[in-house]
């Protein structure tokens, strides 16, 4: 079971109530990873409106995750 | 009587003062600027000015209104001459009555030195040597009263230095949006010596901009952004050239504004426009910097698409995604993001003109302000961009139609199901022209649970078209392919 970090961003953020947090996941990949805090927490952007990065570079959501692995959801925003 | 007039006959000052009289004012001054013969050491003949009428006239009442209510004056008249003058004549007249002297005079300064500085008018000087010269009446008087701005403390800089001066001041940026971001941009570069400033905004100022774009007053409610942030920053760096564009950087100006630049700065608040800048910014072959800020965090992004970087549609590969996270008018946010995020970008502009070490490219960099973090993510170009993005496509290419150009009662005719997805009040506020729509706010169809019958036609219908496009994506995204977003909203006829 992967031990990860993960960091929110923007409504991300704001539906967790926290801008990060490391966690025992059975999750195996990004998407299997979002689904689990998409429940969690009643995330409501669909993977396709994100991007996920994993170790500091953006990432599939098939990749395998492994033990230690950094991974943020990166929702677009537009604000200026 | 109005303000402030333009004319081209002969100023007759005894009429002018006499329409300017009041019985309740004790005092009563006048100003008269006249034809001179010389100009920084040239003989002139003779002089011709031209003025941008409409939008001097408007410019001129409010100068004029502005002094008579700041030095409490009773009645004031500016009169500016156009066309050709002789030496010697009155060019442009002021007059001002007042309860007392001070009043009068004060108010009387404040009407020449504004119309000066602010009104669109250049003059012609011809020289006794038979050439002539366009002088911007601004930008001489500024440069009179306020001597050399001084770039000595950044030039000191071994790697800017007299050359990087120079490139600089031989620049042009231009920076679309003059919101918080450009708030933070325009006066950073300007003060850098950004040789020509061009700002892009439609917007007019509102007094909820105020807290975090410091460039505009109160005052300036109401008018163009980027007419009240050209002068503010002419004010500030008058040796540098600023040019306000007063519309939205769309598809029809986009190839132009950005063919004409060095840089291009995106400092929008919607996707459509970044993606416009993106696009705009790969075919001219420029440097793009983008950045958006939401709450307390801020992305930034350099596209360097010119030299085979990766660019907006590399990380963002479906466009439009307006609608689907909150604007700063509906989630708010501090002053200080996007004048950080403003920062940041001003700064990776002076890396690109100055050619400094370090340049983000490749990269997109968060930053959280609530706790001092930032995270810089590898963002390579997309392994399927050809070089000019295959995603870009012309404006009517032939993207998957997602958006329906029609009026709403000829969808229905048609056998569309029409869905209000806009707030209850503002359904209540503007009923849709048709019978027979159900109404399902947007945030109902996030939280899942609407079913949506797969034989049936779906038009999605909201105020302005950016709700209903996002929702229609965000549809699609999961696999509902008989839903459709009226372009334009109910801004389109019919």
């Amino acid at each position: 079971m992967p031990r990860v970090t993960l960091r929110y961003y923007a409504l991300l953020r704001e539906q967790a109530a926290r801008a990060a947090e490391t966690l025992n996941s059975g999750a195996r990949t990004p998407a299997e990873l979002y689904a689990e805090l998409a429940g969690r927490y009643g995330f409501r952007l669909a993977p396709a409106q994100l991007r996920v990065a994993v170790n500091a570079a953006f990432a599939d959501w098939d990749r395998p995750l492994a033990d230690g692995d950094e991974v943020v959801f990166i929702p677009p925003v537009a604000g200026g | 009587m109005n303000g402030f007039a333009f004319t081209r006959d002969v100023i007759d000052a005894g009429a002018l003062s006499a329409g300017v009289a009041q019985p309740a004012a004790g005092g009563f001054a006048a100003f008269e600027g006249r034809v001179r013969d010389h100009n920084e050491g040239r003989r002139v003949t003779r002089l011709a000015y031209e003025a941008f009428e409409p939008l001097a006239v408007a410019e001129g009442e409010r100068i004029v209104a502005e002094a008579l209510r700041r030095h409490g004056a009773l009645a004031a008249r500016c009169v500016h001459r156009l066309g050709e003058l002789a030496i010697g004549e009155v060019a442009v007249w002021v007059g001002v009555a007042a309860p007392h002297r001070a009043e009068a005079f004060a108010a009387c300064r404040a009407i020449i030195d504004e119309v000066k500085h602010r009104l669109p008018i250049w003059k012609k000087e011809y020289y006794a040597d038979g050439d002539t010269g366009w002088v911007n009446c601004d930008r001489c008087v500024s440069h009179a009263a306020a001597g050399a701005f001084d770039y000595s403390r950044q030039s000191a800089l071994p790697e800017v230095g007299a050359a990087g001066q120079e490139r600089l001041a031989a620049a042009t940026v231009v920076v679309i949006g003059a919101g918080g971001l450009g708030c933070a941009v325009l006066p950073t570069l300007a003060g850098a010596g950004v040789g020509t400033l061009v700002i892009v905004d439609h917007d007019r100022v509102e007094p909820a901009n105020l807290h975090r774009q410091p460039l505009y007053v109160p005052a300036d409610a109401g008018r163009p952004k980027a007419e009240a942030a050209a002068e503010r920053l002419a004010a500030y760096n008058p040796s540098i050239r600023i040019l306000p564009r007063v519309q939205r950087f769309d598809a029809d100006h986009a190839d132009e504004i950005a063919a004409g630049c060095d840089v291009l700065v995106d400092c929008s608040d919607n996707f459509a426009a970044k993606f416009l800048v993106n696009d705009a910014a790969i075919r001219a072959g420029r440097p793009a910097v983008l950045a958006s800020v939401y709450q307390y965090e801020g992305q930034l992004q350099v596209v360097r698409a010119d030299a085979g970087g990766s660019c907006l549609r590399c990380q963002w590969p479906a466009a439009t995604r307006d609608g689907l996270v909150g604007s700063c008018r509906e989630t708010g946010v501090l002053g200080p993001v996007p004048a950080v995020l403003g920062q940041l970008q001003a700064m990776e502009v002076l890396k690109l003109l100055l050619g400094l070490p370090g340049q983000l490219r490749d990269e997109l960099l968060l930053v959280d302000l609530l706790d001092c973090s930032q995270q810089r993510i590898a963002a390579p170009r997309d392994a399927r961009c050809t070089g000019t993005c295959v995603r870009v496509a012309p404006p009517d290419g032939a993207a998957e139609v997602l958006e329906l150009r029609l009026p709403i009662a000829e969808a229905a005719a048609r056998g569309f199901r029409i869905i209000d997805i806009r707030e209850p009040e503002e359904c209540a506020f503007q009923p849709l022209p048709v019978t027979g729509q159900q109404a399902v706010p947007m945030d109902r169809f996030l939280g899942g649970g609407v079913e949506l019958d797969p034989e049936a036609r779906y038009l999605l219908v909201c105020a302005h078209g950016v709700r209903s496009r996002a929702l229609a994506e965000w549809l699609r995204a999961q696999g509902r392919d008989n839903v459709w977003s009226l372009a334009g909203g109910l801004e389109l006829p019919g």
